[in-house]
């Protein structure tokens, strides 16, 4: 079910099939994996089988591969790798390329090529390889203790920046010093791993005459990777094409520039052949950016009354074996979104991001928002639980309400608009319409559970980026141009990765010009073609900024047809409209000049206005004056097997408002999606190490995600306030499903066994996991 | 051996194989799997791989009418028979009712999941099976990392409740 609000036809808000699903139905998609370029050979990438070490012998002289690079070819040939977030102070900004220390299983010493994968694998395996090992540390708190084993011995200490957001330590004190109540709980968020069905995957082609490098890449950020590839191998930009194909899910994974495309794309220099290189699953588990991974030590004050005084964290995140390219963003961002819906006079947070052998820590869908939506929901219920009353009423009672929006936060966020008690009343309203199974099995204990966020959407002010240290533009550009047959080009340098922004970006241009959908044809993800996009398709920013800037682009493209064919018309250009691909003189149905033949005279400069310029193309560049803040309500009704330790949910609601709605099913999709992911998080997923940081979650076999079975069909409901900064009021709808979902679940697991609910702070909650709490609290003594 | 054998071609094979009713015939190395044989041996790069461990179903296809993992599977194993991927469940033109079902409940985002799935559930509508009635068994074998298959399912009981109107 739906609830969405009424709109007058149009194709903004239609729910219209998406243009690309034909063929990717027809199992015509062009994926990385399916490009194939003449005298294309194949590479495979060397790494650490070790987690700490230094590499004495790289010998590749018996490998019979057509080429293989070992790490000092690599060093001397490229420049490190630029992290973009910098915290402040941060100890280290950039990664050595074919390093011979090595600090996690999976980081790359070399690349091998040989006419197929199979075959580079095999000359890999010929490679010979000696480490000295030492000593290693996984877990961020061991890697804090002294005496741990040290990453970058010189900095005496594993942690690679230290810093705090929103209030400083006396502020926060004071506050919580005056609360009445204070709920504090050590909470964690374990490692993930974001999972795309489709694994990375370059192909490099070095035109040695032209001295250009085009490179194919599975990427959500292709103009990023072009610059920082070309900066890596000491190219100009110019001589650098990235072409994103049809990506296979991304959810944050793919968002910069890996060593993988770097090796590559050398191989491709050095043998003058495109060179392709996929990654498998099980490498894909060490070599891909994981996510998450914090302890936060977390309190929550409050009055009498339980109202929310104060909310304060300090943050022990895991970087992994350095600093990815966003280092700390995550675990800073959870800082920043810590307060959520509710009111506080004091918010702060001290983040230390800690080196650890483990596979560095990146973006995932909900970046850093679902751990403070963890830590948040997590104290807030348990906050009820302490003072007796009912989730739902303290969440309204400390929510800021519509009339105190805009909202500035203790941790500096400027809330913009919305109405986060409707959407939680209405929530509620939702549930309880359930029906409740009714069957009576003792050793099944029943419970609803509730969460709510606001969500940091559509990064954003290029000014704010820099604030926080953050080196990548806010701004995206959209270039909107009919051609003289009257067909209609949307260009933009936003990336499609699953989520239909090709469709919606259609919808938008074809709305606006007032032609049929068919019409439009969106063209992204390659950087010759596309404008610049510093920061591309992340943090739920395609459709606000990169949408915002094709709808002004549309509607300046538009003005200036309805100006030319006025003219021709001899009329007044506020008494042209559209209809059926004419344009009239309102009330004067007689009168007319089609679309195209008006897009055909601009192209030839003819029978313009005065003043007026040939052609029937517009570049918008929209910088939006703030974040967007979408915000969601979610509620989980589970059932506990007391006896096994599963958790069934049996029904799972969510109310969302994301702004203008260009797309409901594509909306909806996105919640489906990322509820799925956050069940998944909640229940099932956690990427591990064991022995001598050793990962042990390398499968889909052991590193489990919620199958259809796992995950109920939701019942969604939509409110829509329109964000008042943005063309077209629209706010970002990718992360707003899983950033509550886990909180949410755990919620509904604690109201369903009280007995636990002071132990529900770490996830997944799984059947094991759960055995054992259930276990602990003595409920499996039968009576 | 040595990687010589490998590329020299010491532990070639032929196969012959129907596929999508074509008589085909390619050499390939003894140890490739179905799945590499289609997509780069053949050419028919709609069949996907996700996991190559036989977890994700992406790279699901027919053979001899039964839904297979061809990731878990040999080349050679097919040698003789016949095999359909998501290319032969295709029309000439258009999409086939269970592709335009997909497409109308809007059952896929990046779209790489989805040729496994309509395998799979196509072999099953095809082998006479209740779909509808074995919806959680069939989409059990499939990883769908962006769906969260709400809306597969939704899909699947249209094509269901479309193929009783045809009297299928
Ligand atoms: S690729 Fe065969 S099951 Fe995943
Ligand atoms: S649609 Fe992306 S994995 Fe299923």
């Amino acid at each position: 079910m739906t609830v969405a609000p009424e709109r007058p036809a149009s194709l903004v808000g239609a729910r219209v099939r998406r243009v690309n699903d034909p063929r990717l139905l027809r199992g015509e998609g062009r994926y990385v994996d399916d490009v194939h370029v003449a005298g294309m050979v194949h590479a495979t990438i060397v790494r650490s089988p070790i987690a700490h070490g230094v590499l004495r012998t790289f010998d590749a002289s018996a490998c019979g591969a057509l080429l293989a690079l070992g790490p000092d070819e690599i060093a001397a040939a490229t420049r490190p790798l630029q992290c973009v977030w910098l915290a402040e102070g941060q100890r280290q900004t950039e990664v050595l390329l074919g390093d011979r220390r090595v600090r996690y299983v999976g980081q790359p010493v070399g690349v091998v090529v040989a006419l197929s994968r199979a075959a580079a694998e095999d000359a890999a395996e010929l490679i010979e390889l000696d480490y000295d090992e030492l000593p290693t540390v996984a877990d961020q708190e061991q890697a804090l203790r002294d005496g741990a084993p040290l990453l970058q011995p010189e900095w005496g200490t594993n942690v690679a920046a230290d810093f705090r957001v929103g209030d400083d330590a006396e502020t926060v004190e004071a506050a919580m010093a005056r609360a009445a109540r204070v709920v504090e709980r050590r909470l964690v968020i374990p490692r993930i791993v974001p999972s795309p069905m489709e694994t990375r995957g370059v192909v490099a082609s070095w035109d040695a005459n032209l001295r250009e490098l085009t490179v194919w890449s599975s990427t959500q950020t292709p103009h990023h990777v072009r610059d920082h590839l070309a900066t890596s191998l000491r190219l100009s930009a110019d001589q650098v094409r990235v072409i994103a194909p049809d990506l296979g899910g991304g959810f944050g994974s793919k968002e910069h520039l890996y060593p993988d495309e770097v090796m590559v794309s050398l191989a491709s220099m050095r043998l003058g052949r495109p060179v392709k290189w996929i990654e498998d699953r099980v490498e894909h588990f060490t070599a891909t950016m994981h996510a998450r991974d914090a302890v936060h030590y977390a309190r929550l004050g409050m009055d009498e009354d339980g109202r929310f005084v104060a909310i304060a964290s300090d943050v022990i995140g895991n970087l992994g074996a350095h600093p990815s390219n966003v280092g700390t963003g995550p675990f800073r961002i959870s800082g920043s979104m810590l307060p959520g819906p509710y009111r506080f006079s004091s918010a702060g947070v001290r983040v230390r991001g800690v080196l650890t052998n483990t596979t560095p820590t990146g973006a995932y869908r909900g970046f850093g928002m679902q751990e403070a939506a963890w830590v948040r929901e997590r104290l807030v219920d348990e906050a009820a639980r302490e003072l007796g009353v009912d989730p739902v009423e303290l969440r309204l009672m400390n929510m800021v309400r519509e009339d105190e929006l805009p909202h500035t936060t203790p941790t500096l966020q400027d809330y913009d608009s919305g109405d986060y008690v409707e959407g939680l009343s209405m929530l509620r309203d939702m549930v309880s319409k359930r029906e409740v199974p009714s069957d009576a099995n003792p050793r099944i204990r029943r419970g609803v559970g509730y969460g709510s966020q606001v969500e940091f959407t559509g990064l954003g002010p290029s000014p704010v980026q820099k604030i926080v240290g953050f080196h990548l533009g806010g701004f995206e550009t959209g270039v909107v141009r009919v051609d003289p047959d009257g067909s209609v080009v949307v260009s933009s340098g936003v990336m499609g990765m699953g989520q239909g922004i090709e469709t919606t970006l259609a919808q938008i241009a074809a709305d606006k010009l007032g032609v049929p959908l068919e019409k439009v044809r969106v063209t992204l993800g390659d950087t010759k073609v596309a404008p610049y996009s510093a920061s591309g398709s992340i943090a739920s920013r395609s459709m606000t900024v990169g949408g915002g800037a094709v709808t002004r682009a549309s509607i300046a493209l538009s003005d200036k047809m309805r100006r030319i064919a006025a003219h021709q018309m001899e009329a007044d250009a506020g008494d042209v409209e559209l209809v059926d691909g004419v344009f009239r003189v309102k009330g004067v149905p007689s009168t007319g000049v089609a679309f195209g033949d008006v897009a055909a005279s601009t192209w030839l400069g003819w029978d313009l206005p005065p003043g007026e310029e040939a052609g029937l193309e517009v570049k918008d560049m929209h910088e939006p004056a703030n974040i967007s803040y979408s915000y969601s309500s979610h509620a989980a009704a589970v059932a506990v097997d007391l006896d096994t330790g599963k958790v069934h949910i049996e029904g799972y609601w969510v109310t969302h408002d994301s702004g203008t709605v260009i797309n409901p099913m594509i909306v909806d999709g996105q919640v489906m999606g990322g509820v799925a992911q956050g069940i998944g998080i909640a229940l099932y997923e956690k990427m591990t190490y064991g022995e001598a940081a050793q990962p042990t979650t390398t499968s889909f076999l052991d590193y489990l995600v919620p199958l259809s079975g796992d995950v109920p069909d939701l019942v969604i409901g939509h409110t829509e306030h329109p964000a008042p900064h943005i063309p077209g009021g629209m706010k970002g709808a990718g992360e707003g499903g899983t950033i509550p979902a886990p909180a949410t679940v755990a919620n509904a697991v604690a109201a369903a066994v009280p007995e636990i609910a002071g132990k529900v702070l770490e996830t997944p909650l799984s059947p094991g996991r759960m055995w054992e709490l259930l276990h602990e609290a003595g409920l499996h003594d039968r009576l | 051996m040595t990687i010589d054998d490998t590329v020299t071609g010491v532990d070639l094979c032929e196969v012959t194989v129907i596929v999508n009713g074509q008589l085909r015939r390619a050499r390939t190395e003894v140890r490739t799997l179905l799945s590499d044989f289609l997509r780069h041996d053949l050419g028919l790069t709609g069949t996907h791989v996700g996991c190559e461990h036989g977890a994700c179903g992406a790279c699901t296809v027919l053979v001899d009418g039964t839904a297979v993992r061809a990731c878990l599977m040999l080349a050679v194993q097919v040698d003789g028979g016949e095999v359909t991927t998501v290319e032969g469940i295709t029309p000439d033109e258009g999409l086939s009712p269970l592709q335009d079902a997909m497409w109308a409940e809007h059952g896929l985002q990046c779209g790489f999941c989805t040729p496994g799935i309509l395998c799979s559930v196509e072999g099953a509508a095809r082998a006479g099976e209740n779909v509808g009635e074995r919806l959680d068994d069939l989409l059990g074998g499939h990883i769908c990392r962006c769906t969260g298959y709400q809306n597969v399912r939704a899909a699947v009981r249209l094509y269901c409740a479309g193929g009783q109107e045809a009297g299928r």
